[in-house]
C-alpha cells in the first residue's frame, strides 16, 4: 500500500477513500482467482457441484465491479483527483472491468464441466488443464504485480503472455486433429475449444491489467504498442 | 463511401513546446528574474516564456511568489519601496525594466484585474471608458463603441445595456468583476493579468468568468494567478507551479495535471503538500 502512496494526503478522508477502493480491488482479484481455480478444478475432477457453485458465485464479482465503479465515480466527483491519484482511479476503473470479464470467462470454463463429456473424451481435458494452470499462475502474478504496483513485474508478466498464446495454438491444433479423426466428437471438442479460448482471453485481460499498472506508475500509456516500447520503461 | 479519419482526441488541443517557442509565439519572456523585499529574496532566477493568445496559470501555496511574479509583469512592485528586481521581462522584445520604459504606457499594454472587484464609484459607462478618457479619447461615438465592445467581450453587455449610466456599485460581485475586466480590456491591452479574479465570487459567477477567460484569449494573452487548482486545470493552456520563490515546473496544463515530472508538483496538486 505504501508504494501506492495513498496515505499522505492532507485530507485523511481522501486517504481512506483511496485505501478502501484499493482493498476492494484486491478483494475482487481474490474472488476472481478463486472462481478460476474452482472452474479449472471442476473441469479436471468432473465436479458438477463445484461448476454450479462457480456459476452461481459470479454475482459476487459483478457486485464488486459495480460497487468499486460507484466508489471511483464518487471520488472523481468529490475529490477531483489529479496526477498519480487520477491515474490510480482510472487504472482501477479499467482493471475491474477486466477482472469482471475474467470472472465471466471462468464461468464459461465451468460450463464445460456441465457438458458431461464421455469417458473417451476425458483425455481432451488434460491439455486444457495444463493451459489452465499456466493461466492461473499468470493471473496470480498479475494480481501480485497490481498489489505492489510493480512495473518490472508487470512488464515480465506482460511479455510471458506469448507462452500462453503458443500453448493455446498448440492445443487448438491438437483439438482440430481430434475432430478430423472423429467427426462425431465435434460437439464435445468444440466445448473444450471454447474453454481454451476463454483461457487465452484471460491471458489477454491480464496483459491489459499489466498495462494499467504501467500507466499508473509511469504515467505512460503502453496499450497497442510494440514490445520495444516496453524496453524504454525498464 | 467517404472515409473520414477522425482526429485523435489529444490533437484537438495544440500543445506548444514551451522551451522552443518562436519569437512570434512569445508574448512575454522572463529571464533570470530575481526579486528581493529588503533582504528577503521572494523570486529566485525565474525564466519562462509565456505564449501569445493563450492562458497561462501560476499556481502554488501562499507565499510562493506567484502574485509577486504577476505584479512584476506590469511593474506593480515598483510601488513597494523595499523591492529590488534584477533580470529581464521582455514584452515584444523590449525589456520592461529598462530605465527608459514609460510605466504608464506599459500598464496600458498590460492590464490587471485584482482579487476583489474594484469598480470606481461612477456609472458603468464611466468605469469602462475611464482608461480611454485619461489617454485623451473624448469622442462620444468612439467611447460608445468601446463600451459596447468591452462589455460584450466581458459577457456583461446584455445584463447592463439598459442601465449604463447607473452606478457600478449597484452590480452584483460577479458583474462588478466582469465590469472591471471590461474596464481593463477597453484600452485593448496585449496582456491581461488576473490575480485570483474569482476568489471572492460564488461558483456560478466563477464559471461565468472562467468562460469569459476562454473567450478573452482569442484577443489577449492572459496570465492568471489562482489558488484553485481545478480552476487552473479548467481555464489554462499552460501552468507554472511555484514554491518558495522558485519556478518548480512549467508545462502544458494537461501534462502538469496528469503526469507532473517533479515530486513537489505532484505532492501539491494531489493535496499532499504540507
Amino acid at each position: 500500500m505504501d508504494k501506492l502512496n495513498v496515505g499522505r494526503h492532507i485530507s485523511g478522508q481522501f486517504n481512506e477513500d483511496l485505501e478502501r477502493i484499493i482493498n476492494h480491488v484486491m478483494h475482487m482479484g481474490g474472488l476472481v482467482e478463486k472462481q478460476l481455480t474452482d472452474a479449472l478444478t471442476s473441469v479436471c475432477d468432473a465436479d458438477e457441484a463445484l461448476a454450479k457453485k462457480v456459476l452461481s458465485n459470479d454475482y459476487l464479482i459483478n457486485n464488486a465491479e459495480v460497487s468499486i465503479d460507484d466508489e471511483c465515480t464518487r471520488i472523481i466527483a468529490k475529490r477531483q483527483p489529479a496526477a498519480g491519484d487520477l491515474r490510480l482511479v482510472m487504472a482501477i476503473v479499467k482493471t475491474i472491468t477486466d477482472l469482471e470479464r475474467i470472472g465471466d470467462e471462468a464461468g464459461k470454463i465451468a460450463n464445460v464441466t456441465l457438458e458431461s463429456l464421455s469417458g473417451k473424451h476425458k483425455d481432451l481435458l488434460s491439455n486444457l488443464d495444463n493451459l489452465g494452470r499456466h493461466v492461473l499462475t499468470f493471473l496470480q502474478a498479475t494480481l501480485d504485480a497490481f498489489t505492489r504496483m510493480d512495473v518490472e513485474a508487470a512488464i515480465q508478466v506482460h511479455k510471458s503472455d506469448d507462452k500462453i498464446d503458443r500453448e493455446y495454438e498448440a492445443l487448438i491444433r491438437q483439438l482440430m486433429t481430434y475432430m478430423m479423426e472423429d467427426p462425431r466428437s465435434i460437439p464435445q471438442v468444440m466445448s473444450v475449444i471454447w474453454s481454451a479460448r476463454a483461457l487465452e482471453r484471460i491471458g489477454d485481460r491480464c496483459q491489459n491489467i499489466c498495462e494499467y499498472i504501467i500507466y499508473f506508475v509511469k504515467g505512460k500509456s503502453v496499450r497497442h504498442t510494440t514490445p520495444e516500447d516496453f524496453e524504454s520503461l525498464s | 463511401m467517404i472515409s473520414v479519419t477522425p482526429k485523435k482526441l489529444s490533437e484537438h488541443r495544440v500543445k506548444l513546446d514551451l522551451n522552443n517557442l518562436s519569437p512570434e509565439q512569445v508574448a512575454l519572456e522572463i529571464k533570470n528574474l530575481d526579486l528581493y523585499y529588503g533582504d528577503k529574496q521572494a523570486l529566485q532566477n525565474i525564466s519562462m516564456s509565456i505564449p501569445k493568445g493563450q492562458v497561462t496559470a501560476f499556481i502554488g501555496p501562499s507565499g510562493c511568489g506567484k502574485s509577486t511574479l504577476l505584479r512584476c509583469i506590469n511593474r506593480m512592485n515598483d510601488l513597494v519601496d523595499i523591492c529590488k528586481i534584477t533580470g529581464e521581462i521582455n514584452l515584444n522584445g523590449d525589456n520592461i525594466y529598462d530605465r527608459h520604459t514609460d510605466v504608464a504606457a506599459l500598464r496600458r499594454k498590460v492590464g490587471m484585474v485584482f482579487q476583489r472587484p474594484n469598480p470606481f464609484p461612477k456609472s458603468i459607462y464611466e468605469n469602462v471608458v475611464y482608461g480611454l478618457r485619461i489617454t485623451g479619447v473624448n469622442n462620444r461615438r468612439v467611447l460608445d463603441e468601446a463600451v459596447e465592445n468591452a462589455l460584450r467581450s466581458a459577457a456583461l453587455w446584455n445584463e447592463v445595456k439598459d442601465r449604463l449610466h447607473e452606478s457600478a456599485l449597484g452590480l452584483s460581485g460577479g458583474q462588478q468583476q466582469r465590469l472591471v475586466i471590461a474596464r481593463a480590456i477597453a484600452i485593448e491591452p496585449e496582456v491581461l493579468l488576473l490575480d485570483e479574479p474569482t476568489s471572492a465570487l460564488d461558483p456560478i459567477s466563477t464559471l461565468t468568468i472562467e468562460e469569459l477567460i476562454n473567450d478573452l484569449k482569442k484577443q489577449f494573452t492572459v496570465v492568471i494567478v489562482t489558488h484553485n487548482m481545478q480552476q487552473a486545470a479548467r481555464v489554462s493552456d499552460q501552468t507554472a507551479f511555484m514554491y518558495m520563490g522558485d519556478l518548480i515546473e512549467y508545462s502544458d496544463t494537461n501534462t502538469l495535471f496528469t503526469t507532473p515530472v517533479k515530486k513537489k508538483t505532484e505532492d501539491y496538486i494531489t493535496g499532499r503538500y504540507g
